[in-house]
């Protein structure tokens, strides 16, 4: 287990759900079409303190993991009110102990702009996968307009101290670990992105 | 409607904050390239502390990114123009040039966006 970055999203854990607000808000459309698509035996990556349980469609399957237990104690209590069965745990991406091919559905929102060693969790991501199973991602990631990337890689050394890398090049990681991709979607600018990926 | 609107409300109140700052910090006869580096430098520190405390309201990266942009680009122009004292006499002035130039770069990034979004790749599986 990544203990310093279990401790930076335990501490984040306080805060997560006001800086997430806004996002939740802005993007719910994006989320809940995403979602939709969940089909069988589902894994939510990093669900952080269960924000996006409500975007669920009803009756899913589903497991959330986060590295944080701080955030799963949270997402606990949102758990609840979810109709449906939701399994917590408190997990490291790069470290799952499911069996290979347990999971339909990989899902992950906002997650692997902060995994440390996002192409390491993606291929855990692709192992727990059946074949065939697909991977449902919504991320950011590092802009190829210049001055907008140039800025990411600036702020980035400072963003990580406290939550996500800015400059991430997830699409790429996506395909490193192995995953065909089947749809990838801009949702602001070349930045926030729809990446949806088989095995 | 009320985020598009919260966007140019922050993207101007960054513009003007940063030309502001800017203003008072960079003297006429300031040597231009100090006068861009320390406009720069101004403009970074003030889109993180605004664009975060902003984002809280309108979400992180549609209030980080312009606010990125105005911070930094528009704080080495402000500070090469106010090198030169080459307009925007007064803090007034610095102010409603900052917002516009705040205004009219959320515009760009708004159009940008436009024209980026949608499907990028596509394939049957």
């Amino acid at each position: 287990m990544d203990t310093a970055t279990q401790k930076k999203w335990d501490d984040a854990s306080r805060t997560f759900d006001v800086f997430a607000a806004a996002d939740d808000r802005r993007l719910s459309a994006y989320k809940q079409r995403l979602l939709k698509q969940i089909r069988g035996n589902t894994l939510l990556v990093a669900a952080g303190t269960g924000n996006d349980f409500k975007f669920l469609p009803p009756d899913v399957r589903l497991t959330a993991i986060d590295i944080s237990p701080k955030m799963i104690e949270r997402a606990a209590r949102k758990a609840v009110a979810y109709p449906g069965r939701i399994d917590l745990a408190v997990k490291d991406v790069c470290e799952l102990d499911y069996p290979d091919s347990t999971f339909d559905t990989v899902v992950t929102v906002f997650t692997f702009c902060s995994v440390p060693r996002p192409v390491i969790g993606l291929r855990e991501l692709h192992r727990v996968l059946k074949p065939d199973g697909q991977l449902l991602m919504l991320e950011h990631v590092r802009s190829a307009i210049g001055p907008i990337g140039v800025m990411m890689d600036l702020i980035t050394p400072l963003s990580r101290r406290f939550g996500p890398e800015l400059n991430r090049d997830t699409v790429g990681n996506v395909q490193k670990a192995g995953f065909r991709l089947r749809r990838v979607e801009n949702v602001y600018l070349d930045v926030v992105k729809i990446i949806e990926a088989v095995k | 409607m009320v985020f598009a609107l919260g966007d140019y409300l922050a993207g101007i109140l960054v513009g003007a904050v940063t030309a502001v700052v800017v203003h008072w910090a960079v003297a006429p006869g300031t040597d231009m390239v100090i006068a861009m580096l320390v406009g720069a430098a101004i403009g970074l520190i003030i889109h993180a502390l605004l664009g975060l405390l902003l984002s809280l309201a309108f979400g992180l990266m549609e209030t980080m990114i312009p606010a990125s942009l105005i911070g930094m680009y528009g704080g080495m122009l402000f500070g090469m123009r106010d090198s030169m004292a080459a307009g925007s006499r007064t803090l007034a002035a610095a102010a409603i040039v900052g917002a516009i130039f705040g205004a009219v770069v959320v515009l760009g990034v708004k159009l940008y966006d436009r024209a980026l979004r949608g499907t990028v790749y596509e394939t049957s599986m």
